[in-house]
């Protein structure tokens, strides 16, 4: 007894350094990136106010760029805006006892608008911290998007801030589809260049060619259907035998990401009830 | 003795924020990352126990995983490379009781045996967080560059660190 109370003084360092090494595996390899406590991620209050500030000085780097692409986009817009006119006109024109029927789904989707404090790109799990949370109307699994196409889905939140998983991180999957054509396939990095992503689970039948665009295909409840993804560059030989794998190019440019719109789906609950109700009603008594 | 005490720990909260606001964004060529922070793990006095070496070195490497998503992997690499730490010094400084001072240095150490000790530490510390990134992506060619590269590159910046620190001090006196 006395022995292995000497030997336990002794080896005291080496117990410590063995507990120090099993609890970083255990974090480590704890796969699920649900799971995560929101104290041991980047969303926590501390590292979010760090990165609030160094995301309050830093956000005016970039700025030439947004400015560009929302000067683009506006250019964009603005056609948009012309041809309708143009269009209603037309309508005017035509006849007035018809009444155009009420887009009910146009009410469905709604924004928050956030920025981006802390963001990777070269990792190989990204993750993207915003400065808004849960008080802000916030919830895991919501998409987000940016000006240019989709950014990621919304993984933990805390009450002022959340982390995004981020379209450069293979653990997110998104279910996307040849504009078009409507083939779907599901969306996956590969971890080599955050410019370009994997379009997996293409049917072999499916025809498209090098320049069309990636949108996602409605199929959750994250993301409306057709928000850009990105365009085809070419396909990948050698990938997968029964599918086609298509290299895509990303419109997001992660590398300079600073304003972020997440998306707040108003059926989300609704669907989610049904979808529930369907298995339960499935489920034998 | 507590006056280097503050010093180091000062050092090490202006680090550990670099590392996480600046050093984490730089990728030099795409493989190269600086890990400046484990300059603190190489400077942690040699007179220091075992138990509260690790401790520190666990603590350090936690509080960057969490500020950068990489949960474990720095705490893993952190806290190997802290019990490697005195094996290391004893391979290229055998008798430490000699030193002048306690905190490991350029000017207790002299430049060369800096800069392999600093090296040694540095490539222990890229492998071990390269390596358990590749359990996810695995590509051998670019594993060694990225080893290399970000050994190379963390190097430099201790040394660099170690220089700024000293002349600081020179003309504090």
């Amino acid at each position: 007894m006395h022995n292995l109370l000497y030997f336990f003084i002794k080896a005291r360092p080496w117990i410590l350094f063995v507990i120090y090494l099993v609890a970083s595996c255990i974090l480590l390899f704890r796969n699920n990136p649900y799971q995560h406590s929101i104290y041991l991620t980047s969303a926590n209050n501390i590292s979010s106010a760090v990165y609030n500030t160094a995301a309050g000085i830093t956000s005016y780097f970039n700025l030439r760029d947004i400015n560009e692409d929302l000067q683009r986009r506006n250019s964009d817009l603005e056609l948009e805006v012309l041809n309708l006119k143009a269009r209603i006109q037309k309508y005017h024109e035509m006849d007035y006892a018809m009444s155009t029927p009420v887009d009910s789904s146009l009410s469905r989707y709604n924004f928050i608008i956030a920025h981006v404090i802390n963001n990777s790109v070269h990792r190989t799990h990204n993750y993207i911290t915003i400065e808004k949370g849960e008080l802000d109307g916030i919830r895991p699994e919501m998409g987000v998007v940016d000006q240019n196409g989709v950014v990621g889905k919304v993984n933990v939140t805390g009450p002022h801030s959340a982390r995004i998983i981020s379209l450069l991180n293979n653990n997110l999957r998104l279910s996307c589809k040849v504009k078009g054509n409507d083939q779907v396939g599901s969306l996956v990095w590969n971890g080599d260049d955050y410019r370009e992503a994997v379009l997996e689970e293409i049917p072999r039948h499916a025809e498209f060619t090098p320049g069309d665009t990636i949108v996602t295909s409605g199929y959750s409840t994250s993301f409306p259907e057709g928000v850009p993804v990105g365009v085809i560059v070419d396909e990948l030989k050698g990938y997968d035998e029964n599918f086609y794998a298509l290299r895509v190019r990303l419109f997001t440019d992660f590398s300079t990401l600073s304003t972020v719109r997440v998306i707040v789906d108003n059926m989300s609950d609704e669907l989610k009830e049904v979808e529930r109700d369907i298995e339960n009603m499935s489920k034998p008594n | 003795m507590s006056k280097s005490a503050l010093q180091l720990f000062l050092i090490t909260v202006i680090l550990v924020l670099a590392q996480v606001i600046v050093f984490k964004n730089i990728c030099l060529f795409g493989i190269a990352v600086p890990f400046a922070f484990i300059y603190s793990l190489l400077r942690l006095p040699v007179t220091l126990s075992r138990e509260w070496l690790y401790t520190i070195g666990f603590a350090l490497g936690l509080t960057v995983d969490i500020f950068t998503d990489t949960c474990g992997m720095n705490a893993f690499a952190c806290t190997v490379s802290a019990a490697l730490r005195r094996p290391v010094l004893r391979l290229y400084f055998p008798r430490d009781d000699e030193l002048t001072d306690p905190y490991p240095c350029i000017s207790s150490l002299g430049l060369v045996t800096y800069a392999k000790y600093a090296l040694s530490m540095s490539l222990v510390y890229c492998a071990l967080i390269f390596i358990i990134e590749a359990f996810s992506f695995f590509n051998i060619l670019r594993l060694i560059l990225e080893i290399a590269g970000s050994t190379i590159l963390t190097t430099m910046f201790l040394i660099g660190i170690d220089s700024l620190t000293i002349r600081h001090r020179e003309k504090r006196l």
